[in-house]
This record gives C-alpha cells, structure tokens and sequence, in this order.
C-alpha cells in the first residue's frame, strides 16, 4: 500500500505574479561598459568620489572569476542584463503622486495598507529607482532620518557620513557581484537612528523589478548609533519572464554601542530570477543585529548575511527558512565573524525542499584570536518533503580563541513515521499529525516575522495534505 | 638518488567545497625537497599474503550484481537528470535547476554507477601515485571466504628519506579481517612517510583497521585510504595520530551494498606547531546503510587542524543514516581548529545528523582540578597525558605501545613512569 506523503504545494504566485508596461520608462543598453557607468552616475548628479568607487568597481568585475562551488549560473549572462532602468517618475512622498500602474502594483502588494496600519515609514522601489518614500513625523521628531539613499548623497551632513560607511563592510574586492553592485548600484535606502532614540514601529523598504531582463542594485545603509534600537523590514518580489532577471543588492548595517537592530526579510522573487544578495552588519560593543530572513523564490540564490562582531558582548541572532521548490537552487546561510571577546552568536535555520528543488545551508563561524569567551550555536534542520529533491548542508568553522564555547547541530531527513506514529496513538489523524509536524517546523522562523509577514509566509507554505508518492 | 621537493595541491579535497576564503576545501602537501627514496615497510600477514587475490576483480563482482539490480529499476524522470545531462539552459527552462559544480558530478555518477569510476582515496589521487611509487608496487593481503585473518603493517622512514606502502585489502565474503597500520618514526630531520590502502569487504566480510601514526615532529606524514563495501558487509576504522609534524588522514567509503556500514572513530592530538588534516568522505549508495564518524581531539600550542567530514546520501539509499561528531578541546591560546560536517543530501528517506563541540576545559572541571591543588595548565596538561594514556593502553600490540610510549615521552616528562 502506498504511504501517505506530505506534500507543500506551491507556492501562489498570482498576488506577485503581474506586471505593466514600461511606456515612458528608460533603459539603459545592456551589458556592462565604463559608459554605462558613467552614465548612470551622471543621471544621479553623483560626487566625483562615487564615479570613481564605481569605475574600480567595474575593473574588479571584469577581472574576478565566477564562484565555484555554489549553484550554476552560466544561465545569467550580463550582457544581456539591463542594470538600469528609471521608472517614468521622480520620487514622491505622498501615494496619490505616484503613476497609477506603479501605485496599483505595490497597492495589490498591501504596501501602503501596511504604512497605514504598523510601520514608522515606508520606501517603494520599482526596478531602478525609488518612486515613493515617506515617514511618519513622530519619527522624523525623534532625529530619525529615513530617504533614498541617494537623496542623502547630496545633503552634505550625510555625504560624509555615506562617504566613510559606504562599501565599506561589503567591498568591492569581496566577491565578484559585490563588485558589480559597486558599479551599477541605484536606489535603495539610508536610515540613521541618533544616539539614544528607540523606534517602536518598524521602517520598511519594498523592492520591485518590474522590468523584463533587468537588474536590481539597490543599496541599503543603517546606521543605528548608540543605545538607540530599530526594526527595519525589507521585501521583494518580481513578475516572472522567461529571461533570466537579476537582483545584486548589498545592504550595510552598522549598530552602535549598546544599540539593537532587527533586520527582517522575505526574499519572494519570480523563478527566473537570478538572487546574488549581500548582506553584513557591524557590532560594536554590547550592539545586537538579530536578522530575520526567508528565502522563497529566485532561480538561484546566493544570500549569507554575515554579522561582524567588532565590539565586546556584541551579539548576532539569525533566525531563516528556505524553501526550495520546483527549478529552484537555493543556497543560503550566514556567516559570523566572532571577533571580540565574550561575542555570541545564535544560528537557527529551516530549510525545506520539494518537487525537485535544491537547498543548501552553507555557513561560517570564524572565531578570531581576540574573541576569548566567545560562544556560538549553530542548528540547521531540512526537511525532505519527496524523494525528487535535494538539500545539502556545509556548515564551517574556524576557531582561533581560547576559552570558547562553540556548539553545532545538524539534520536532514522527512518526516519520520515515528512521530506520525506518535500522535495518531493519542487520537490525531494522519492528516492532522503531519500539518502539525510541518507547522511546527517552520514555526520558530514564522513566529519571529511581524504579524502580516508571519501570514504571508503561513500563505507561501500552503499545505496539502494528499497524494502518494511512494 | 635525491628527490626533488614537491607540493601536492588540492589533496583531500571535500567533494562539496565552500568559500575558498576560509581555506577549508581541501589541504596542500609539501614533500620535502631532498629526500631519497628508501621504502621502510614490514608486513607480517602470513598466509593473508596473496597475490592471487584482486580489488579490482572483487569490483567487478560486485559492479555485475549491481548491474543487475539496476536492469529492474524504474527510469528515472528527475529533473535532476535533466539538469545534469543536457545543457544548463538557465532562466529558459524554469523546471530544471542550475546546479552546481558538485551536483552535476553527482547526478552523473549516480548515471553512470560505476564503482571502479567511483572508487576513491580520501587524499586523492596524486598522493596516492606517489606513494605507489615510494612503494614500488602493490602489496595484497586477503582473507579467504568464511575465514579469519589477521595483519601488522609498518611503515616506517629515517632522517633525509621518503617511505611508502601500497596495499590492497581484500575480505572474502563472511571473511573477517583484522589490520594493523603503524606509521612510526622517530627521525629527527625532514622526512616522509605514508600510506595509501584500498579495502574491498564483501557480502558479509567484517573488516577492522587500525591505525596509529607516532612520528617526531620532523616527518611529514600521509595516510590514504578508500573503501568499497558490499551487501552486510560491516568496516570498523580506528585513527589514532598522535605525533608528525605535518599529517593528512584522508579515508573514502563507498557503502555499495545493501546493509553495509562503517564506523570510524578518530583519536587526535596536536602540539607545537603541529598540523592535523582530516578528510573523511562517506557515500551511501546502498539501502539501509550506516555511517558514524566520531572525532575527539586536543589541540595545544600553536597546533592547527582541520577537519572535513561528508556524508553524502546518495539518491535510491533509502533507508540510510549517516551520523558525525566531532568533540575539540583547545588546551592552549594559539591553536586553530577548523571543523566542517557536510551533510549531502539526495534521497528523502534517510537520517543525517552531525554535530560539532569546540570548547576549552570547562570551569566546573578547573574548579574540581584547582581544589585538588592543580592549576589551569596542569589541569590541561592532564587532558593530553589522558589522550596518550587512552591510545598506549589501547595500543594493539607492544611496538605499537611502545611507540606511543616513546612520544609520550617527548611530551610529557616522565610519561611512561605515570602510565606504569
């Protein structure tokens, strides 16, 4: 007799999966050429500086080699990847403002519900360019600064402050697609938090690439000072095409002193999307990043943030689930650098595959000299949902201090006929036992999103509770 | 005649790498230049000594019945497949996965399910060529079907020279074989050693190999090793390497057979400047298979190591559990411990579980050490007599012991009255 199996269904990409025209947008050429640079520097009316961080950029683009051990991607060829296309707007700070095809996208996303009901502020990217961005004035009175990164470039008590942080955790030595993010970057959103000041309500950045055979480089810089604590919220999502699209953003977050920054993200791009993300923070002494991610759509994706504890008793919590499903290589992880003493670091992660897909855990611990005291914990658990799908584990660690506490845990396997068993003895169903199970899989991640993320996800993880696969 | 120096690059290489900044995806080998070629090697196997007996032959054997079996199976329609053997089309064709590098290798393997294609060492193929050639040829040891069999192999090398062993291990089926590897040498000026084995255990055939590897700190030492394991047959390995300035332990198992298992367990201590590399690379290919690696080490001084550990559930071992532990201690400031359990993972119906502990001596014991009159270092110096004390009382013979003995010796003073 076959066994019951518990399958996920996919997931429904009817709320994301729409997209308009691009009638009085501009496209730069694709590919890649110093021109292209210069040019989409000139348009933003750049400091010279900037121009130049992007020219070297593009020479370390053009001279680094592909990764080697992650998920292909010899289906991305940039020379036909637009990196810029500039939506037919400026940037507007009140919804009416806005074109009515752009306002009706992020309207069917639940964006400016969302302002209204729970958030502080809210930025709108659509492909290139940030097309609304606005913030409440209780914030606002508080010091906090909240606007298109580019629009602080050109106020000088920012300049300077983007001139020392900018590419600076995330150079463009670091990987090749940081590289090509430091030449073509556009968009994206710059938050200062001052000493002391603690925001109840949650910033939130939302990212759409509209356009068919583009890129998406948006650039996301936070500074948290001193004892001051933020909740920053970061979606994305994408029509599907049948062309490979491209998102390479990098986001930069420094947290001061004593300071605390929860940084939440659901990754929800269409399936031909290629997601090259790059994620770091910076903790100084006492400061605290928790990162909340969840990984669900994109052909590819390579996402790790990474948490660079600098200070004495800083502390970083990652919390993540991924969900691979059919045509989809996801590998996805964090990285931690333990680098002062007494420095913690929590790692709990879920991954899920099915029909086909591919997901892999890859993290790093790296615990320097001067992190005596140090201590980690790392728990990675897969889930297996049919036997047509792969998920893959490759946790490192590298510990170079004495007097620490390092601690890792992993499994991969489906849902054992055990704990089925289990519960149908204590009058449960089969059907019941096994959502219960998956629920509970996925739960710890969920239970940390904000109420309507936490929804959204529950909605991306539909199960189903039919079928016999072997 | 004296050799070239030579640096073995890429050796022991994990078969899912991870970011080459890390430098974990595998180790370089530098062979001293100068040394002259002079393999030092006893083997006392008596009648196990037989040259009639073939790996390769043993493969083929096995490689017709899984053929076989293979005949009746259903085709496979994965997407994988796909993906694997026509081009990476990308975005074009959203069903099929771009996958990486190690997967493609893997999807085609399992295509392929060629076992002489898929044998491996767990350093690799280069050392092990150059070991064939410090050997000189290939020694094979069997055991008869339904029989037991035992063997003592040393290896051992002098100051200024390079020595290496080459064998084969063939277990009959229901045979039971037992190995002793020493690689020991007390030379005090550069010099290599090493050793490269092959070991077929057949239906049934239960194989126990142990190794202790004892040398000064002037020896750059290799031992390589790779299995095949058919249907029952059951592989016990013990690594106890306790001395050598450099050493790479690499082992490769393929659990072909239905039911077969290997159990590994790792015993490792490092100190000055010493370095210890591990590779351990288990692939379940068979239904019902078992794996459990167990490492527990102490680093002190300046002491580095690295270890790679990969189970791999290959795609149709259903009903596999692959299990890796790892348990550190850091004795001292200035050690590097690098540690990385991969699990791969192409079959539902499996278990994989790993689990790392690095710490240092916890406070509850220095409390209880520190009340009994002694200090932190003492305290942590009883940690590395314990490991020496552990590999000379389980020692399998007496020159095995007495080659733990004499290193301990050079470790802690008065080593052997305090284990007397």
């Amino acid at each position: 007799m076959a066994k019951n199996r518990t399958e996920v269904a996919d997931i429904d990409r009817s709320l994301y999966d729409f997209s308009y025209g691009e009638e009085g947008f501009e496209r730069l050429d694709a590919g890649l050429t110093p021109d292209i640079v210069t040019e989409i520097s000139q348009r933003k009316n750049e400091p010279r500086w900037m121009l130049d961080l992007r020219l070297k950029s593009l020479e370390i683009y053009h001279r680094m080699p592909n990764p080697t051990w992650g998920p292909g991607i010899e289906g991305l060829d940039m020379d036909n990847i637009v990196t810029y296309v500039k939506p037919n707007t400026e940037q507007k700070n009140d919804w009416d403002s806005v074109p009515d095809d752009i306002k009706d996208t992020f309207e069917r996303l639940g964006i400016p519900e969302a302002e209204r009901s729970y958030l502080a502020g809210v930025g709108a990217q659509y492909d290139s360019e940030l097309v609304y961005h606005n913030m409440q004035d209780t914030a606002a009175k508080m010091g906090i600064v909240y606007s298109g990164i580019e629009e602080a470039l050109h106020e000088p008590k920012w300049e300077a402050i983007i001139r020392e942080k900018f590419m600076t955790l995330i150079p463009p030595t670091d990987h090749k697609f940081a590289a090509l993010h430091g030449a073509v970057w556009s968009g994206g959103s710059f938050v200062y938090v001052p000493k002391g000041v603690k925001l109840d309500f949650p910033l939130q950045s939302y990212f759409r690439l509209n356009a068919k055979g583009a890129g998406q480089f948006e650039h996301t810089l936070i500074v948290v000072e001193d004892d001051a604590d933020l909740h920053f919220i970061e979606g994305c999502s994408a029509p599907k095409y049948n062309v490979a699209n491209l998102h390479a953003g990098a986001v930069e977050l420094f947290v001061g002193k004593r300071a605390h920054l929860r940084y939440s993200t659901i990754e929800n791009w269409s399936k031909n999307m290629y997601n090259l993300n790059t994620k770091r923070a910076r903790c100084e002494e006492e400061g605290e990043i928790e990162w909340i991610s969840g990984s669900f759509g994109s052909h590819v994706g390579y996402l790790y943030p990474m948490s660079v504890l600098a200070g004495r008793k800083s502390r970083s919590n990652f919390t993540g689930i991924t969900f691979a499903g059919t045509g989809q290589n996801l590998d996805t992880g964090c990285k931690v650098v333990l680098g002062a003493p007494d420095t913690t670091a929590t790692v709990e992660t879920k991954s899920i595959s099915k029909g086909g897909g591919i997901s892999t855990f890859r993290s790093s611990i790296v615990a320097t000299p001067a992190a005596e005291g140090a201590a980690a914990s790392v728990s990675c658990q897969s889930l297996m949902l049919d036997d047509i799908s792969r998920s893959d584990t490759i946790p490192a660690m590298d510990i170079r201090a004495k007097n620490v506490d390092i601690g890792h845990e992993a499994t991969i396997g489906r849902i054992g006929d055990d704990k089925i068993f289990y519960l149908m003895s204590r009058g449960i169903s089969e059907e019941e036992a096994r959502t219960m199970i998956v629920n509970g899989f996925a739960n710890p991640v969920s239970k940390e999103l904000p109420l309507e993320y936490a929804v959204e996800m529950n909605n991306l993880i539909k199960l189903e509770m039919e079928g016999a696969i072997g | 005649m004296k050799m070239p120096g030579m640096t073995i690059k890429h050796a022991s290489a994990m078969p899912a790498p991870t970011w080459s900044w890390l430098k974990m995806n595998n180790v370089k080998i530098e062979i001293p230049d100068g040394l002259e070629r002079n393999c030092q090697v006893e083997i006392d196997a008596g009648d196990a000594l037989d040259n009639a007996a073939s790996f390769e032959g043993s493969v083929a054997s096995l490689q017709e019945r899984m053929d076989a079996a293979r005949a009746e199976a259903p085709a496979d329609g994965r997407a994988m497949i796909d993906a694997a053997t026509g081009a990476d089309r990308g975005a074009e064709k959203l069903d099929v996965p771009a996958l990486s590098a190690y997967e493609h290798r893997a999807v085609r393997s399992e295509i392929a399910c060629d076992i002489a294609s898929d044998f491996e060492t767990g350093v690799g193929t280069d050392i092990r060529a150059y070991l064939n050639f410090l050997a000189g040829g290939t020694a094979v040891l069997a055991a008869e079907e339904d029989e037991d069999a035992e063997a003592a192999i040393r290896v051992t090398t002098r100051a200024g020279e390079a020595s290496g062993a080459s064998v084969d291990i063939v277990a009959a089926p229901r045979s039971t074989f037992s190995v002793t590897l020493s690689l020991d040498s007390s030379a005090d000026a550069p010099s290599f050693m090493g050793s490269t084995m092959r070991v077929f255990a057949d239906r049934g055939a239960r194989v126990d190999i142990t190794v202790y590897l004892t040398a000064s700190d002037a020896v750059t030492c290799v031992e390589d090793s790779g299995f095949v394991l058919a249907e029952d047959a059951r592989v016990t390995v013990r690594h106890v390497v306790l001395g050598g300035a450099f050493t790479a332990t690499g082992l490769s198992a393929d659990l072909r057979g239905d039911r077969s298992r290997i159990d590994v367990d790792t015993s490792y201590l490092a100190s000055g400047a010493q370095q210890r590399d591990f590779n351990y690379v288990i692939r379940h290919r068979g239904r019902k298979t078992v794996s459990n690696m167990d490492a527990n080490g102490v680093l002190t001084g300046i002491s580095k190591k690295c270890l790679r550990g990969t189970i791999d559930l290959v795609h149709g071992a259903k009903g596999a559990e692959g299990n890796e532990r790892e348990t550190v201690l850091l004795a001292s400031r200035g050690v590097d411990n690098k540690t990385i359990p991969n699990i791969l993972c192409d079959e539902d119906d499996v278990a994989g579980n790993h689990g790392a502990t690095i710490g240092h001596v916890r406070p509850e014991q220095l409390f209880y050490a520190a009340c009994r009159g002694l200090s932190q270092e003492q305290t942590e110096a009883l940690f590395l007599s314990a490991k020496l004390e552990d590999a000379a009382l389980r020692a399998p013979d007496e020159a095995v012991r007495a080659n733990v003995v004499r290193l301990g010796n050079q470790i802690i003073p008065h080593f052997e009255e305090e284990i007397a």
